[in-house]
């Protein structure tokens, strides 16, 4: 059944799911939805299995035109949508949903009741436009959605439970496992490296942040290029930090000093531009806490 | 073997012997050939990259045991020689838009550059970048060439380039800072394309230890 029809793309709309796993080893990253614990939400409130494929938005702009009854949860960035963020309901035909003013966060979700049906291409329905995998939307597309699951509550709609909707404007310390040449920075720039305040660069994108706040010295000498992890903290010679996205090469030359922690990964994605972050070691981290209790 | 844990469900493993190139390779392809369904249970993913193999576990629970249950089953596998390497001839129109700025580089001339490409024996180290683009070790020292300083917005797919040591063929269109020598229109990656029994690893032409060599289109 067609459900939306995209009215403008805004600064970009992608169709997303968990990702794809099994097929790095020939060069395909990871792909998905950037934030998680927000993806995850937005399938959960209408009832969808957690790889549903659901709708990816970038900052703000996008509007969509409701073709079909249809229920529709928004989670993640706040946009300024019709519905308020972390929330579910139900729409008529011929009503908008439009996106026009982002307050917080950098990605916005859309999941539709019975999942919005697309290609999967290696296990996966999450495009990749770099790799040649499907194209992000374009005004005019159409979007169909599945079948409602039966286990919807007959009820106006529904809601997240306070503790799981995020204020990204305060992001809580973002947590790091060493990198596997952790031990090869000196002493001198992981500390740095710690006591630094962090922003995101506005030159990131789904295959890598990058960070600016302070400059460290990687390692001498060259290294040959290795399977990278997504999260991971790479330092080019330039001394500016790189953090690996899911859309980012599978294969990498340059020293990792750090992995983010995939519970902290989702709150490193949504900082904006401007908006200032700190890591801490997940061991030190825990310390600190009990410190603090 | 060595290892190094990459987070707290991941870890790197150096399978190479040291200065033994061809043994290193061979164990490559073992490993690459060695499908996802072979491999431990606890296994969600194997990167391999020259020397290394990242294994990502299914979760943080598994990751104690299945350290030693991963080593033991590298140890198992076979090195698959050279000789049983899959071999490849990618035809190339030697027309890219650096041919002759590498050219002048190495003071060589442009028929010189094809023919010690196209001389030249190659094996895919490496597959990465993006979906199935390989990492030729095997170029010719004389045609060693630094990548470009900017790099283009633009490369198409089947672009035959030179990044430092190694070549490689473009498997999408994408930015990128290599010299591109030439063109093929053998697709490295085509997403419409499967093996004869609908597997879409049909897509992907080539496979980490795979031989490569090309030839000039007169």
């Amino acid at each position: 059944m067609d459900c939306l029809r995209i009215v403008s793309p805004g600064l970009g709309a992608s169709v997303q799911d968990p990702g794809r796993v099994g097929w790095k080893r020939l060069g395909v990253p990871p792909g998905g939805s950037m934030d998680s614990h927000a993806s995850g939400w937005a399938n959960r409130l209408v009832g969808n299995p957690e790889d549903a494929p659901l709708l990816e938005l970038l900052l703000q702009g996008v509007e969509f035109e409701v073709l079909a009854p249809c229920r529709i949860a928004v989670t993640g960035a706040d946009a300024g949508a019709e519905i308020p963020c972390w929330y579910s309901r139900d729409f008529a035909a011929g009503q908008r949903l439009r996106f026009p003013k982002n307050r917080a966060g950098l990605w916005t979700y859309v999941a539709v009741a019975g999942g919005f049906v697309a290609d999967r291409l290696l296990g996966s329905a999450s495009v990749y436009p770099r790799g040649g995998i499907g194209r992000t939307l374009a005004a005019g597309d159409v979007l169909a959605c599945g079948a409602m699951a039966d286990r919807i509550p007959q009820t106006a709609g529904a809601w997240a439970w306070w503790a799981e909707r995020r204020n990204y404007l305060n992001p809580p310390l973002i947590r790091l496992w060493p990198g596997p040449q952790w031990e090869a920075f000196d002493e001198r720039e992981r500390q740095a490296f710690f006591q630094a305040e962090w922003e995101v660069s506005s030159r990131s994108d789904r295959v890598g942040y990058r960070l600016e706040g302070a400059r460290l010295n990687p390692p001498e000498g060259a290294m040959i290029s290795e399977p990278v992890l997504v999260g991971s903290i790479q330092v080019p010679p330039n001394g500016q930090p790189i953090v690996t996205m899911r859309d980012g090469p599978t294969v990498g030359g340059y020293p990792k000093v750090a992995l983010v922690d995939e519970d902290s990964l989702p709150w490193l994605v949504q900082c904006r531009p401007g908006g200032r972050f700190q890591f801490v070691l997940v061991g030190d981290g825990d310390a600190a806490k009990v410190g603090i209790g | 073997m060595q290892w190094t844990p990459y987070g707290p469900k991941a870890v790197l493993i150096r399978f190479g012997v040291d200065g033994d190139a061809i043994a290193t390779s061979a164990r490559a392809r073992a490993i690459a050939a060695a499908s996802k369904n072979d491999a431990p249970r606890a296994v969600a993913e194997l990167t391999i990259a020259f020397d290394q193999v990242l294994v990502e576990f299914r979760n943080a629970e598994a990751f104690a045991d299945a350290v030693p249950e991963i080593l033991d089953w590298l140890g198992t596998l076979d090195p698959v020689p050279e000789d049983q390497a899959t071999r490849h001839e990618i035809p190339v129109a030697y027309d890219g838009e650096d041919l002759e700025e590498v050219a002048e580089r190495h003071g060589l001339s442009v028929g010189d550059v094809i023919a010690r490409h196209a001389a030249a024996s190659y094996e895919v180290a490496m597959l990465g970048f993006s979906p199935g683009f390989p990492y030729l070790n095997g170029l010719d020292q004389s045609l060693w060439t630094p990548r470009r300083a900017v790099p283009r917005a633009v490369i198409r797919a089947g672009a035959i380039a030179i990044g430092g040591s190694h070549a490689g063929i473009y498997s999408v269109a994408s930015p990128g800072g290599w010299n591109v020598i030439g063109h093929t229109t053998v697709r490295i990656f085509d997403p419409a394309r499967r093996n004869p029994d609908g597997d879409e690893a049909g897509m992907f032409l080539l496979r980490t230890g795979d031989r490569v060599r090309f030839v000039p289109l007169s």
